[in-house]
């Protein structure tokens, strides 16, 4: 699938201009190399092995823009963000989509996570995706406001759902952007139908 | 340009009406041509027979009733059964290929061009931009409205937060009849 409307070029709340664009299969390298710089304990919040070559490997054969989207933010030839989109065509939770977001260190709170949150969120709008997941572990203050500028709320807490790097269990927080009521409009345009007609 | 007279048909629920109007509008407000445009409905919401009467011409439209379309858009078996005794000799269907089936009821020289629009639109994403595969699908066999014209009425017509993939379903059926009215006229 060929993702319309990229690259975009951002610039930051510092001034700085970096370029969102969909991940190519040429970016391991690069992809490595970005989380990899992140330090342990914030990998250990993450759900793979983000820094073997194996796992981007992996990643690379999953992005297909269909079930699997990726956009990667870039700064003078590296990456220095990443979002995903999860999703799956087929089930009862076609409908749904699970987003994650990562931020290298340097270029945070500058507004690149909400920037390529929100590109990530709009992109799903428009596949047709009604509801958006993403979850937050609770000492992750900043990312959980990100999320909730864009429309997200929490849903759901479970409880010492996940382990730090030092044995310490935290909530893992379930936050949800329901947008089905955009295509509830466009429901109600193709209905064919007037309340007035006799 | 003589008027144009087009019948677009099928059933509630597939936007046969936002179809016919983004027809129209492409036409009046953004190719700088008149059009009108009539719509039917049925009692229900869903799954009704309704279609909408659309007049497309470089002169000022009379009568907006089209009795006799030059151009039909069908996107149900029950709306070809309906208009297809209508068309005009020499005239044109644009057909939901795998919702509609064609027979010997069509008018001589009749000249027909299908497109799969519902799986095109599930494809995309979603079922319910089917009319706008179909509404690309019309411009671009026909060039009756040109392309700037009929993106700038999907983009002014659809909710906000839709235009990402009611422009893709467009474009999809755009280039579509582009091929298919290239195919058949060699």
């Amino acid at each position: 699938m060929h993702l319309e409307g990229f690259p975009q070029h951002v610039t930051l709340r510092d001034g700085t201009h970096v370029v969102i664009r969909p991940l190519r299969a040429i970016d391991g390298a690069e992809l490595l190399e970005f989380y990899r710089a992140f330090p342990e304990e914030e990998r250990q919040f993450l759900r793979d092995d983000v820094s073997s070559p194996e796992w981007v490997e992996r990643f690379l054969k999953k992005v297909d823009f269909e079930e699997v989207v990726s956009l990667v933010a870039e700064l003078d030839g590296a990456v220095v963000g990443e979002t995903t989109l999860y999703r799956t065509r087929y089930g009862w939770t076609r409908h749904v989509g699970e987003i994650r977001v990562a931020v290298a260190h340097a270029l945070r709170r500058k507004g690149l996570g909400t920037a390529l949150s929100r590109t990530l969120v709009r992109l799903a709008t428009n596949m047709g995706i009604e509801k958006m997941v993403v979850q937050v572990v609770e000492n992750q203050v900043a990312a959980r406001r990100t999320f909730e500028k864009l429309g997200f709320t929490q849903e759901a807490v479970l409880r010492a759902h996940v382990k730090d790097i030092r044995g310490l269990k935290r909530d893992l927080i379930v936050l949800s952007n329901d947008v089905s009521h955009i295509w509830q409009a466009m429901e109600a345009m193709v209905a064919d139908y007037s309340p007035m007609h006799e | 340009m003589a008027k144009t007279e087009i019948r677009v048909g099928g059933l509630g629920g597939q936007g046969v009406i936002l179809c016919g109007h983004i027809i129209g509008k492409a036409a009046s407000i953004y190719d700088n041509k008149y059009a009108t445009l009539i719509q039917a409905f049925g009692p229900e919401a869903r799954g009704s027979a309704c279609s909408a009467q659309v007049s497309v011409s470089d002169e000022v439209i009379g009568y907006p009733y089209v009795k006799n379309p030059d151009i039909l858009v069908l996107m149900s078996q029950d709306a070809y059964n309906q208009f297809i005794g209508q068309l005009k000799p020499g005239g044109l269907v644009l057909y939901e290929q795998e919702l509609v089936t064609l027979d010997d009821r069509m008018p001589p020289g009749a000249r027909s061009l299908g497109i799969p629009a519902t799986r095109f639109a599930e494809e995309l994403g979603r079922r319910l931009v089917l009319n706008i595969v179909m509404a690309g699908f019309f411009a671009g066999v026909t060039g009756l409205v040109s392309a700037e014209a009929v993106e700038k009425a999907v983009l002014s017509s659809v909710p906000r937060g839709t235009e990402d993939l009611n422009m893709r379903a467009l474009r999809k059926g755009y280039e579509y009849g582009r091929e298919q009215a290239a195919t058949t006229a060699h």
